[in-house]
């Protein structure tokens, strides 16, 4: 096999590298025309060459989900596994961009926690632009620093799974990673000290931290109040946004609960049906008739081929629409206690054409749905999560 | 309101109701929501036609009860 994985690569995340790309993308990239052209027997120095003619990143993209170069070059690394040195080098080179970017991406795949935050933050500060290949085809434009910020905050990049990485501030807890210092951080500093020598002793100042300081004076311990300060300022910013992910992680949860409630949901909305039937009974009365006269009919039939057909005749029913009500058939029927030969003597199966051609006149009805329906009203809540229109 | 279906003929078939106005990527985020699938990985099709997100059903031209195929990438 051709692309099977180096035999001397460590494997990563307990797995083969080649299994962090997921196995759909992985096939598609093997079975794509850059990958069978251009990435054929590559090995880490050739592979620069390659990652140097780059011009956009991007998942895949178009109706068969072609993969771009750059996921090509990243299957490629791991494929291959370039030392930790050569990736190191791809980040900290200066002149290509995209080779940056894929030496961060592919170190953010197999790198350890402390590397990746270690290499990839110092790529905060590189804003030059990069074409960024959406899956429609089409080009967006993206900054490095942004796409850095993807693989450090997100789970999900370049139709990727990423491996689970720590929050920042756990690490900074463990002590295993300093705090990090913006680059904008000495700027801060300097316009602050600008503003103080603006205005020395301003005593009504509105905000109470400000006042504070002013407060204190020039105390030899102020200097290293400010520098806290400021850390502390940093470390807030990270713990909001760990906030926000937390609260999203809770909807997702909620959300499940929800459909472990479906249960409930399903029994309410038979029982709504069962409501329905009553109120319709003397509106489907004639089609009762009718299917009296069927019913009969087809009776006089069975007993002139002088055949017990009450089975077999469930069992022709239409398939489609069997299919459609089987759900809740057998749901219905597991409820019941009676077995499904006990039904068709009790009666059971008189209910069910009914309910069936109840259920088709309301969708014959221009289909509008009954806005007390809880499945109706359950999905409209679901679209409204989606920023989507109620159901019309 | 209409109501489709669809089929990955690998064991999973969902019913989804949705309005003709909605785009197929509307109908992918619902798929969504119903199997737990990323909207993204999801691809609608009908024999070799991939439907486009874009679009909407009517245009389409899918109407109340059809079937669509549903394939992953």
């Amino acid at each position: 096999m051709a692309n099977r994985t180096d035999p001397l690569a460590k494997s990563i995340h307990g797995t083969n590298p080649q299994n962090l790309v997921e196995k759909i993308v992985r096939s598609k990239i093997y079975q794509s025309t850059y990958w069978k052209e251009q990435c054929f027997g590559l090995t880490a120095e050739t592979l620069v060459d390659k990652a140097m003619e780059l011009d956009h990143t991007g998942g895949t993209y178009g109706g068969n989900r072609k993969p771009t170069p750059f996921l090509c070059l990243a299957l490629k690394m791991l494929q291959i596994q370039p030392d930790k040195d050569i990736v190191v080098e791809f980040i900290k080179n200066e002149d290509y961009k995209y080779v940056r970017v894929l030496g961060a991406f592919y170190l953010r795949l197999t790198g350890t926690v402390a590397d990746v935050y270690q290499y990839l933050e110092p790529l905060y500060n590189d804003y030059r632009k990069i074409r960024q290949k959406l899956s429609d085809g089409k080009f967006t434009l993206t900054h490095v620093d942004e796409f850095i910020d993807e693989l450090l905050t997100k789970d999900y990049s370049c139709d990727t799974a990423l491996p689970r990485i720590q929050k920042r501030w756990v690490l900074e807890a463990s002590g295993t990673l300093e705090p990090r210092r913006s680059a904008l951080e000495d700027d801060f500093e300097e316009e602050e000290e600008d503003k103080e020598d603006e205005q020395p002793m301003e005593i009504d100042e509105p905000n109470g931290r400000e006042k504070h300081d002013h407060y204190r004076g020039r105390s030899p311990t102020r200097d290293r109040d400010r520098d806290r300060k400021h850390e502390r300022h940093h470390r807030d910013r990270d713990y909001d946004r760990d906030r926000d992910y937390d609260r999203d992680y809770g909807r997702g949860r909620e959300r499940d609960r929800d459909r472990d409630r479906e249960g409930d949901r399903d029994r309410d909305r038979d029982r709504d049906r069962d409501r329905h039937r009553v109120r319709d009974d003397e509106y489907g009365r004639d089609r009762d008739r009718e299917r009296d006269r069927d019913v009969r009919e087809r009776g006089r039939r069975d007993r002139d081929r002088g055949r017990r057909r009450s089975r077999s005749r469930s069992r022709s029913r239409d398939r489609r629409e069997r299919d459609r009500e089987d759900g809740e058939y057998r749901r219905r029927r597991g409820r019941g206690s009676a077995s499904p030969r006990g039904r068709a003597e009790d009666g059971g199966p008189r209910d069910e054409p009914k309910k069936r051609k109840e259920k088709k006149e309301k969708k014959g009805e221009g289909n509008a749905p009954d806005p007390n329906d809880p499945e109706i009203i359950e999905m409209n809540k679901l679209r409204a999560s989606l920023g989507l229109k109620p159901l019309k | 309101m209409i109501e489709v279906v669809l089929n990955d003929r690998l064991g999973k078939k969902v019913r989804v109701k949705c309005n003709e106005d909605d785009t197929i990527g509307d109908l992918k985020k619902l798929v969504a929501a119903q199997t737990g699938t990323r909207a993204d990985k999801i691809r609608i099709q009908k024999w070799y036609n991939i439907y486009k997100d874009h679009i909407t059903l009517a245009d389409y031209e899918i109407h109340d009860g059809m079937g669509l195929e549903l394939y992953y990438d």
